[in-house]
């Protein structure tokens, strides 16, 4: 059943629009760049496409609108009535079929061209066929404008239907203009329909929907008819007609019995009869409404006996007000319990029926005792309930009170806390004390458990455990820590005295080894009075040195050297010593390490300018820093 | 509102201060600041770092195991607000504070008198050697001696009387 999708219906385009969107659209989506002397092939290739994707476009489009738009032949009798009398069946199937035989006409120029240009030996006549070819297109849509412009507005129109359900409970009010048929469906619902005095106000079909009996209803509000025959209704009218005549619905017929509407009762009479073989398999009520103007018993005898007869055929008549909601209730219970009683009774009729039924069992268990069990229902429902049907005032709601106190009004939800003592219920809890959770804390024996601590307390206090140590020590000791930081004192101010004087002089570094001169460089050197002096060689002596046979070294001996104690450990004292040395020299190692240097000295930079840090763009924001 | 402990130095983390992590078993982590935040993020085991409450803890360097240390308990089960437990709880925890402080304080000065032994051993001992530092050896010997002469002589004076 094609009911919502009236709403999902495309946009048809203006034959303008259509023909720019697919023209823009084959110029972005192909290849644009082409010269005249790629291939021949190639050439032919880039223009046919380009043809080919122009009509696949329009021919996709097209066909989307010829589904979307819904088959007059498969729709429900109602909406294919309803579009009947609002769109005129037949320009609707023209229309379409001018859209069908457009795309028809475009896949065959599409097609011609495509052959023809196999045969196209130049870039230019490839190029003038394909132009040819597109521009074929675009004039066949071009004539199609009026047929697109149509098909916009019912799509429009369409979707701005209300969404009736055929074959759902419907009530139906029908009845002439302004005779109440608007109001009373805006009592009954939460439909706002307008409600004027002028008449036909209501122009088309309204739905409002209801709950009776914990199932959904569909209310249906109808423009008013007037009585001429069928031939020289106008639209608005005939869709009510045709509300009428295909919705299986219980039909309520609405009467001014105050003539308000500017039709007398007997004028109401003649249109009833005239439409009542609509009315034929449908329940049916009839409303005589604005009872609070004038009821039935204060009419004349004539138009009493009206209402007498139509009781007397069998017609439920009920007195209704809209204004005073008089009697609204019971036309909706009697209208509804009628149209139930009225589907199941047909559903019986069908043949599906027994299949259903045979399934069905009804079981009623038989009484074991005499012993009586009612249905139980708590006290709290039958007070609730009994409060809702005597309208009794409810408890305030947080809500009055903010209206009653305006801007003074702070919500305390303490108020509600369930305490032990209910004057309690304003303090300001404290939480917190000196970085410290209160409610950490929070143990009902406490108060024991502090006695105890304290006691614990005074005992390790009589056990002397907090006395101060400083009155144990006497005076002696007192006097020789004194000495002793003197004597400290005293003595690394020596040291930094002795750091100041130079005892040794400059002094050769220990890898110097002890030189003994051979007569000749005796003869050369100055200084003859040092006979053992150690010097350091020059470079090309110690060169010389190695390329001749090596002499054991003539300075020192090879135990002496081995009697030397190694660099890390001399001068160290003890352990203690040791360890601070060893830490020092990691420490000023660390950074080194850290670092990868080789030593001190080492000041190599591997990568000067790294370029990933002082290169290329940044992916968001500006490269005014690096 | 609740003091939170950092997980990894245990100070205090006021609400408005520090950071909460959160991982993906569900263990919550909150540091109190980003020093703490960077060493948790780079493996470092707060039992071993040294200036952690754990570390100190672990070490035994501060007090453990005590009464008055249980008194501050996180309990699961919130307590109804009753004005006098209340009341008397806060009390009870201004008294709790000053005999915890007390045993805390104890607890280090115990453990430092060791190194106060040492120290005096090493004052002693300083002294005993390098006294000639600041005193003269024989500073005093002239006048002892003098004394001595003098006591020598009245105990003769006192024997021949």
């Amino acid at each position: 059943m094609a009911l919502y999708n009236f709403k999902k219906i495309m946009v048809v385009p203006t034959a303008k629009d259509f023909i720019d969107l697919t023209l823009s659209k084959t110029q972005r989506k192909t290849p644009t760049v082409i010269h005249k002397h790629y291939q021949i092939h190639r050439i032919r290739h880039f223009y046919m496409r380009k043809v080919k994707f122009t009509q696949q476009n329009y021919h996709d489009r097209l066909s989307q609108i010829l589904t979307d738009f819904p088959k007059l032949d498969d729709i429900h009798p109602f909406y294919a009535d309803l579009m009947n009398v609002l769109y005129d069946k037949d320009h609707y199937k023209l229309a379409l079929g001018q859209i069908n035989i457009a795309k028809n006409l475009i896949d065959n120029v599409a097609k011609d061209y495509v052959r023809l240009m196999k045969y196209g030996d130049s870039l230019y006549r490839c190029k003038q066929l394909k132009r040819a070819a597109l521009g074929r297109m675009c004039t066949i849509l071009k004539r199609q404008k009026q047929s697109l412009e149509y098909l916009e507005q019912v799509r429009q129109h369409l979707s701005r239907l209300p969404t009736i359900d055929p074959n759902t409970r419907t009530l139906l009010l029908c009845g002439y203009p302004n005779v109440g048929k608007s109001s009373f469906i805006n009592k009954v619902t939460r439909a706002d329909v307008e409600v004027q005095p002028y008449a036909f106000t209501t122009k088309s079909l309204f739905v409002g929907h209801m709950d009776y009996r914990y199932l959904r209803w569909q209310v249906v509000d109808t423009p008013g008819i007037l009585d001429h025959p069928l031939e020289e209704r106008n639209t608005i009218e005939m869709q009510a007609i045709t509300a009428l005549a295909h919705l299986r619905a219980a039909v309520l017929y609405v009467m001014d019995v105050s003539e308000q509407c500017g039709h007398t009762l007997s004028q109401q009479l003649e249109l009833f009869n005239n439409i009542r073989p609509l009315f034929a398999n449908k329940p049916l009520i009839v409303m005589a409404n604005k009872c609070d103007v004038r009821k039935i018993s204060e009419l004349s005898e004539e138009n009493q006996k009206v209402f007498t007869d139509l009781t007397a055929e069998g017609i439920v008549v009920i007195e209704t007000s809209s204004l005073t909601e008089e009697g609204v209730m019971q036309v909706k219970a009697e209208a509804c319990d009628r149209l139930l009683a009225h589907r199941v009774d047909t559903k019986m009729k069908t043949k599906k029926v027994h299949d259903v039924l045979n399934r069905l069992h009804l079981a009623m268990p038989s009484k074991r005792d005499q012993k009586e069990r009612p249905p139980f229902i708590p006290e709290g429902a039958l007070l609730r309930r009994k409060a809702m049907e005597t309208n009794a005032p409810k408890r305030k709601l947080e809500r009055d009170v903010e209206v009653e106190l305006g801007d003074d009004y702070t919500l305390d939800l303490q108020k509600y806390w369930d305490l032990m003592n209910p004057e309690e219920k304003q303090d300001k809890i404290p939480e917190i004390w000196e970085g410290h959770n209160i409610a950490d804390y929070i143990d009902p024996q406490i108060m024991k458990r502090l006695e105890d601590l304290e006691q614990e307390e005074e005992l390790r206090e009589k056990a002397g455990e907090y006395d101060s140590d400083e009155e144990s020590e006497d005076e002696e000791m007192k006097e020789i820590r004194q000495l002793a930081s003197q004597i400290r004192e005293k003595r690394k101010l020596k040291i930094l005295a002795s750091k100041e004087k130079d005892t040794q002089g400059s002094r050769m570094p220990r890898t110097a080894k002890k030189v003994s001169l051979s007569v000749q460089q005796s003869y050369s050197c100055i200084r003859l009075n040092d006979s053992n002096h150690y010097a350091r060689r020059s470079r090309s002596l110690v060169r010389k040195r190695k390329r001749e046979v090596s002499a054991p070294p003539t300075s020192r001996t090879r135990s002496q050297s081995a009697s030397r104690p190694p660099r890390d450990q001399s001068g160290v004292r003890d352990a203690k010593m040791l360890k601070k040395v060893k830490t020092m020299m990691k420490n000023s190692q660390k950074d080194m390490n850290r670092q990868g240097r080789k030593g001190e000295s080492d000041r190599h930079v591997f990568d000067v300018k790294p370029k990933h840090l002082l290169a290329g763009k940044r992916k968001s924001g500006s490269t005014s820093r690096r | 509102m609740r003091i939170e402990k950092c997980y990894f130095c245990s100070a205090p983390v006021y609400p408005g201060h520090g950071m909460m992590f959160v991982r993906n078993d569900c263990k919550v982590f909150r540091f109190c600041r980003s020093k703490c935040h960077k060493n948790f993020k780079k493996k470092r085991n707060p039992r071993k770092t040294r200036w952690t409450k754990a570390f100190r803890k672990s070490a035994g360097k501060e007090l453990t195991v005590d009464n008055s240390l249980e008194f501050e308990k996180r309990r699961n089960i919130p307590v109804k607000y009753n004005r006098e437990l209340w009341s008397k709880t806060m009390e009870a925890m201004k008294k709790v504070e000053i005999i915890k402080n007390k045993r805390q304080a104890r607890f280090i000065m115990n453990r430092l008198k060791k190194g106060k032994e040492l120290d005096d051993a090493a004052n002693i001992s300083e002294v005993k050697k390098n006294i000639h530092l600041i005193r003269a050896p024989h500073a005093g010997q002239a006048k002892q001696l003098e004394d001595k002469m003098v006591q020598k002589l009245a105990e003769d004076v006192e024997m021949d009387e």
